[in-house]
């Protein structure tokens, strides 16, 4: 099986990426950029189920499991979105469940520069699917 | 000679503040407006000379709030023509007043009653009336706006001998329209309706006169006018406001307790359960009294002028679908085919410009249009042509950088 351009991206070149922005554009244009490295889910996919609610754009998240690792899959219809959510799923992807639920997301999104986009749960529901990443 | 905001723009300190390393550019007027020096001073004033509860007297700085308090009403009375002070009824803001009189009303519903709303409503002046017909079967009709956004020539067909209550906004929110609004009023008190007027949007723009709208209940927020946050209006006919059940009740609303009973104060007391937000009310006030001592038609001239301005350059731009009307309005709000509002948003916000991006509390306007949500630039008093420029130009950049190439 190949992997996606996802599984390829390395969490600290995201990070080096991210960290490097030294204004709200360019955490913006970076985010732009690593959206388009976020593979899309078909539209059988995108359904209620797998919708993350709480946030103002549509986000869907699925979640798999081999050999015990955790699998990620997600989109979104806000470019920004899919952006942040390459963020995200760099931390988590292929850990298992125990070790994602004792990591400190909201603290790891904060050292991306993405703080920004925690405080404003309201419009982009970061903290839903933060929240999502450890149930159980 | 055009307005000029440089005349007024100093009283917003807040402006000349960057955001995000440019100078801020402040567009979401229609959500809430900054408050001029005026408003803030009256604020810290009443602290520092006069905190202390109303309309329990009997010491000096009681009286002094309590006159304050009762002058502000008074002065919100003369800002919207209302006959005299005892129609004027303190609320937290728009959605408080319009939950008191769908509360206030219920027990006048009976099933199949019809309470008559129209397609541009904000989920504040929609919800409450939906609930209401939920609990007395009630039914909630809604009169459109057509697919091309103009109104049908002929609604009276909307208001019939069941029509309870119609309750319309004088301007849409999320895109600017305006209802019209007397022809509609005449239609409804035809057939004996109640009616209340949402002018949470309006009251900033243009002088209001209810006695001329001759509505039963006027509503509005301070926020949106320059005044404080967590203080509104309910305006009410007397009569209108005397059928109403108060929906708190408590202190201050009260002649006389005794375990038995209790005989419930005169208006505009008797709706006004608890401490009112003081400060608040003699904010509003100041900020009626700004926007008075103003040349009300040359600002809203101007307001109209610069969402006219952003309309013509963006349809020239193209790419776009813009919602409000072309003219007669102080907001331009629009989408753009494949790219996410809060994209454009979060772009025009890295960029200083502060505009609203969402379904702005309208989800059946917005389902109606076939769009998840818009963006938003809305205009008042301080705005520049400069500032209605650069929300072009970074909007136009935005687009192109959110393009799929």
């Amino acid at each position: 099986m190949t992997k996606t351009a996802l599984e390829q991206a390395q969490p600290f070149t995201i990070k080096a990426q991210l960290q490097a922005c030294s204004s709200k554009e360019e955490t913006f244009k970076t985010l732009v950029t690593l959206s388009k490295s976020l593979p899309r889910l078909s539209e059988e996919e995108k359904i209620e189920d797998n919708k993350i609610k709480g946030c103002e754009s549509a986000v869907w998240l699925i979640i798999e499991e081999s050999n015990g690792l955790r699998h990620f899959r997600a989109d979104s219809d806000a470019k920004l979105m899919r952006g942040v959510l390459v963020a995200i799923v760099s931390l988590v992807e292929e850990k298992t469940r125990i070790d994602i639920q004792q990591m400190d997301l909201k603290a790891e999104l904060q050292e991306l520069n993405l703080s920004s986009y925690l405080t404003s749960s309201r419009t982009n529901g970061i903290l839903a699917i933060l929240s999502q990443l450890q149930q159980p | 000679m055009p307005f000029d905001p440089s005349s007024l723009r100093h009283l917003f300190p807040i402006l000349s503040q960057p955001a995000h390393g440019h100078p801020l550019t402040y567009l979401d007027n229609a959500a809430t407006t900054q408050k001029p020096l005026l408003v803030l001073d009256s604020i810290q004033d009443y602290y520092q000379t006069c905190n202390a509860n109303v309309h329990r007297g009997a010491h000096f700085l009681s009286d002094r709030a309590t006159n304050r308090f009762e002058q502000a009403r008074e002065n919100i009375a003369r800002f919207i023509n209302a006959p005299g002070q005892s129609h004027i009824i303190w609320t937290k803001g728009t959605t408080e007043a319009i939950n008191m009189v769908a509360l206030g009303l219920e027990h006048l519903l009976k099933k199949d009653d019809e309470i008559l709303i129209t397609s541009l409503e904000h989920h504040a002046n929609l919800v409450p009336w939906q609930q209401l017909a939920f609990r007395t079967g009630a039914r909630l009709r809604v009169l459109p706006l057509t697919s091309s956004g103009e109104w049908e020539t002929e609604f009276s067909h909307y208001f019939t001998d069941r029509t309870r209550i119609f309750s319309a906004t004088q301007i849409s929110n999320a895109i600017g329209t305006s209802t019209p609004l007397q022809t509609m009023l005449d239609h409804a008190k035809q057939q004996s309706a109640f009616t209340l007027v949402d002018g949470a949007q309006a009251v900033a723009h243009y002088p209001i006169d209810v006695q001329a709208l001759d509505c039963d209940f006027y509503v509005f927020s301070g926020h949106k006018m320059y005044g404080p946050t967590g203080i509104g209006v309910l305006y009410g006919k007397n009569h209108a406001l005397e059928v109403l059940i108060p929906y708190q009740t408590g202190g201050e609303m009260v002649r006389h307790v005794s375990y038995q009973a209790t005989e419930f104060n005169i208006l505009p007391y008797r709706l006004e359960a608890g401490t009112p937000h003081i400060e608040g009310a003699l904010g509003l006030a100041v900020a009626c009294d700004f926007l008075l001592s103003q040349d009300r038609p040359a600002l809203f001239a101007w307001e109209q002028h610069l969402a006219n301005h952003v309309y013509q350059r963006l349809s020239k731009a193209g790419g776009m679908e813009i919602y409000s009307p072309e003219k007669h309005t102080t907001l331009v709000s629009l989408s753009v085919p494949n790219i996410h509002a809060l994209d454009l948003n979060a772009y025009l916000d890295s960029k200083g410009i502060a505009v609203r991006a969402g379904s702005h509390c309208a989800h059946p306007l917005m389902a109606q249009l076939g769009v998840s949500g818009t963006l938003r630039a809305s205009f008042a008093c301080y705005n520049t042509l400069e500032e209605a420029d650069r929300f072009c130009d970074v909007l136009i950049e935005a687009i192109d950088l959110l393009s799929d190439e």
